[in-house]
């Protein structure tokens, strides 16, 4: 899922300035408004019946959970549409749902899913069928999904998804099998170009010739349907987190019916057919979404509101002033503006806890003076990382590159610890120093090397503390770079900065590999120049394991691997950061702000708050 | 004078093309794509999306699309919002902008032009002094300080007004609104007072008094008509003004307007949605001047097209 910081414009910078000063006016009069119930914010009257009214953030992209690739939208999507597995609400671990159980083969590269009895908000029966449609439509390169890689690590899935080609010989009907993995065909790429480059290797063009190409389709992705209530999904690799992958909104069900009878205007309300606890009632754009209890929902029993509204809203003071005045119940994570956090945690209202995110500084190694190991220890020993968290107060300082505390048995690796010493020693080291050895600020390529973060307040804050940690700490003026958002992006994807670029990575699902795996390729998301094949071979190894211990012990190798070498400054995990009523029961501060809505209810007797 | 507005129209359309030419060309100069986000996507499937949104075609055929679909009407599906064409979220955006605009519009005539009438007529009174005293903090504070205010006393100390959000006609539109009209309002106002204050001296007013006409009929049937004149010529640019302003007040109060879409279309790089807004903007800011220079032939008796 994409970190959807709500990106400043010009005017909400300008704004959140000022608002930022009245929100000093505003904490006074909150004492006096809300004396009846001081422990908490703003009004407190519940909404009349089972009726939830959230902030849900930006405005969806869309309700096709196959085309959104966002948290904002992800939610949303939670009470339309039943996955394999569900978030915990409390833990966001993997639940079941459609699936009632599963079963893995012994390296966890083939797995069953059981389905429970359920049905289509049309009335429908949902079968392992519907699975098999939704996923190979996801992959369907016409369909153009950018959440589509997640889905690479079933068979054939990418090969589909890129319009490859199998090599099979027209006489026999035999497939040309992958060298590197002998029990799955070789996959070579669709158009002539690149598949001419491909077969530059004398081997690979040896064992083609004479074979035709046979383009991959649908048919061939690792999905099927055994029966009715059986699904079998087969993975190019061992995938122990598959279940917990499942509970994300790209592997869940689309109703085929509607997708084929109305287009891409399947979700329209009155169109869209939905597998979860609500449908669809209204939905009008930077307005509001609606939706309302399905009685066809397998689990309607359980479900306790009568309809949920989404208030697609970005400003954060906006946000926050409609929650005080009690115009809505419950707001999305990363809302309460810095400023206010202090004010904040005083009442009952803040949902405070650790996400399942980090944020760091990536570096690019390709260019001097930061190919040296040594520059990069020394700029992260230089920043005192508590002193960080405790001024942006929302965050919780990190030296490991995997947010500790969020998966319960895996083991804490620790980065560098606070040292200037020490970072001094190391620059000196590396060359930055007098004809005495001594170290010599002077000497190091400051102009060479710069901090650049995309337009946002917090950004700010935090690439300035760093430059004045530094500064401080090692006598080095690091300049400050702001560029705005898809700029950045651009630059930082081709590894075109100077330095320092700022990054932030919320998990795709609950297991540490989805922070590891960003450097498991040299591009795509890694971005730092860095990339070892050793590390790689960690990671697979890891994933080989079927004693969950063993796994965790691997990955805490490969993470130590990465943190010797490196290409990263850990910095801090963000708070959940996000407020609701105290009527609101049922919605807890889990790491991912998932939350299954049909747990959620509406308390009305104050006793029980 | 049909002539006149029959020419008129006819030059907007070249002037549409210029205007959507140049965005269209700043689009593309600017880096990053609709489809980049905080995690990067595989080249397969950008190759996809760059196939499906047809981007790997030649420049000039992606151009001449856009052109072609200006001139139709028909901007196509937003890239960011996939299942959303961009005329049916102009229809339900447009309303949105056109009510708080107008409104915003009409409340600053409605307050600004009896205000400074009677600023004029008691020139240098504490009236006079209090009002334009008013008036220039309505100029001076920008509606991004005045809206939060606004939400602050009325909506999170009083609890009187809901602090965002549209909801139809109803008191949500209050705070909006007046957010928006307050600079509009403070320009009026002086606005008048000074034209009313050049046309009471002037030689015809004194012709009218000498005729025994009352005070008030004076000032409604002769002078109001020539004071106003400056109020007119403000109301062209004034109105397009009111629109990108309501880019702010929109955000401010969680409004579903045009506003709020281009910000975010621009910062999505959604080009079809970005062209959209651009035309009809460039549309709706040629038809105010368009009617503001017909309003001036039925106002002054001495302009004639």
């Amino acid at each position: 899922m994409t970190t959807r910081h709500r990106r400043a414009t010009p005017f909400a910078v300008v704004a959140a300035r000022l608002v930022a000063c009245s929100a000093l006016a505003l904490s006074l009069s909150a004492c006096t408004v809300s004396s009846s119930h001081s422990q908490y914010f703003g009004k407190v009257d519940p909404p009349s019946g089972q009726t939830l009214r959230y902030v849900s953030g930006p405005e969806p992209e869309s309700l096709d959970p196959q085309l959104t690739t966002g948290q904002p939208e992800g939610r949303i999507l939670m009470a339309l549409f039943d996955g394999l597995t569900e978030y915990d609400p409390k833990t966001a671990e993997p639940i079941p749902a459609l699936a009632e159980r599963w079963d893995a083969n012994a390296d966890n590269s083939v797995f069953i899913f059981h389905l429970r009895p359920a049905r289509w908000s049309n009335g429908r029966p949902l079968t392992a069928h519907d699975f098999v449609y939704s996923i190979r439509r996801g992959l369907s390169p016409a369909l153009a999904a950018r959440a589509a890689y997640l889905a690479y690590y079933i068979q054939y899935a990418e090969a589909y998804n890129e319009s490859g080609v199998f090599a099979q010989d027209p006489r026999s009907g035999a497939f040309v099998m992958d060298p590197a993995h002998p029990d799955l065909r070789l996959v070579l790429p669709g158009d002539e170009a690149s598949r001419a480059k491909a077969l530059a290797d004398p081997d690979l063009a040896a064992a083609v010739r004479g074979k035709t190409f046979v383009p991959v389709r649908a048919e061939d992705v690792g999905v099927d349907a055994l029966d009715d209530e059986t699904l079998r999904i087969r993975l190019t690799q061992p995938v122990p987190f598959l279940v917990a992958l499942m509970a994300h909104h790209f592997f869940r069900p689309v109703p085929r019916e509607a997708i084929e009878r109305w287009g891409d205007q399947w979700t329209s309300p009155g169109h869209m057919v939905t597998s979860g606890a609500f449908v669809l009632r209204d939905w009008r754009p930077y307005d509001r979404i609606v939706v309302t209890r399905n009685p066809m929902y397998w689990d309607a029993a359980s479900v306790h509101l009568d309809s949920i509204t989404f208030f697609p809203i970005e400003d954060a003071t906006t946000i926050m002033n409609l929650y005080k005045a009690g115009d809505v119940d419950a707001v999305l994570n990363r809302t309460v503006p810095a400023a206010w956090v202090d004010e904040l945690r005083q009442y009952k209202d803040y949902m405070d806890g650790p996400e399942a995110g980090n944020e760091y500084y990536q570096i690019n190694t390709t260019r001097p003076p930061m190919n040296d190991a040594r520059v990069r220890h020394a700029l992260n020993m230089a920043i005192d990382k508590p002193a960080l968290a405790g001024y942006l107060r929302m965050a919780t300082a990190e030296t490991s590159f995997v947010p500790a505390g969020i998966f319960p048995d895996y083991p804490v690796v620790a980065g560098d610890s606070f040292d200037p010493a020490k970072a001094r020693a190391l620059l000196a080291e590396a060359g930055y120093r007098r004809a005495d050895g001594a170290y010599d600020p002077s000497r190091f390529p400051v102009d060479r090397v710069e901090v650049s973060y995309n337009t946002l307040e917090l950004h700010r804050h935090v690439a300035e503390f760093v430059q004045a940690q530094w500064k401080q700490n090692l006598g080095l003026t690091i300049p400050l770079k702001n560029v705005e958002w898809k700029t950045f992006l651009d630059s930082r994807a081709r590894l075109d900065y100077n330095g320092i670029a700022r990054s932030g990575w919320i998990g795709d699902y609950m297991d540490p590999y989805t922070f590891l795996s960003i450097f498991a390729t040299p591009t795509g998301d890694n971005g730092t120049g860095w990339w070892d094949p050793s590390y790689v071979a960690l990671l697979n190894r890891a994933n080989r394991q079927h004693d969950p211990a063993a796994r965790d012990a691997l990955l805490a190798e490969a993470e130590a691997k990465l943190l010797d070498a490196q290409p990263v400054i850990p910095l801090f995990t963000t708070g959940t950061d996000w407020v609701k009523k105290p009527y609101v029961k049922g919605m807890y501060a889990n790491p991912v702000s998932m939350f299954a809505w049909k747990y959620v209810w509406i308390e009305h007797d104050p006793s029980r708050w | 004078m049909l002539k006149f507005i029959i020419r008129r129209l006819l030059v907007t359309v070249p002037m549409v093309l210029v205007v959507v030419s140049i965005t269209w060309g700043l689009i593309r100069l600017a880096p990053g794509n609709f489809y980049t986000g905080e995690k990067a996507i595989p080249p397969a499937i950008e190759r996809n999306l760059r196939e499906k949104y047809g981007l790997d075609r030649p420049w000039y055929v992606q151009y001449g699309r856009m052109i072609g679909n200006t001139l139709h009407g028909d901007f196509g599906s937003s890239l960011k919002y996939p299942s959303t064409s961009v005329n049916s979220i102009l229809a339900n955006a447009v309303p949105v902008s056109a009510t708080i605009g107008t409104l915003a519009y009409l409340l600053a005539l409605l307050v600004g032009i009896p205000s400074g009438a009677m600023a004029a007529l008691r020139q240098n009174s504490t009236a006079d002094y209090a009002s334009m005293t008013v008036a220039m903090l309505g100029i001076s504070i920008p509606n991004f300080v005045l809206g939060p205010l606004l939400v602050l006393v009325f909506s999170l100390t009083w609890f009187w007004l809901p602090p965002a959000r549209w909801n139809g006609f109803s008191p949500n539109l209050i705070l909006p609104v007046l957010t928006l009209s307050a600079i509009y309002m403070a320009y009026i106002a002086r606005l008048t007072r000074s034209g009313l204050l050049e046309v009471l001296r002037s030689n015809y007013i004194r012709t009218a008094r000498a005729k025994g006409l009352s005070d008030r009929e004076i000032l409604v049937r002769h002078a109001l008509r020539g004071g106003l004149l400056p109020v007119l010529s403000f109301s062209g640019p004034a109105l397009v003004f009111i629109i990108t302003d309501a880019v702010v007040v929109e955000r401010i109060f969680a409004l579903p307007g045009v506003g709020n879409y281009f910000i975010n279309a621009c910062l999505n790089r959604d080009e079809p949605l970005i062209i959209g807004i651009v035309a009809f903007t460039a549309i709706a800011v040629l038809v105010f001047n368009l009617v503001v220079d017909v309003a001036y032939a039925f106002v002054d008796p001495r302009v004639r097209y």
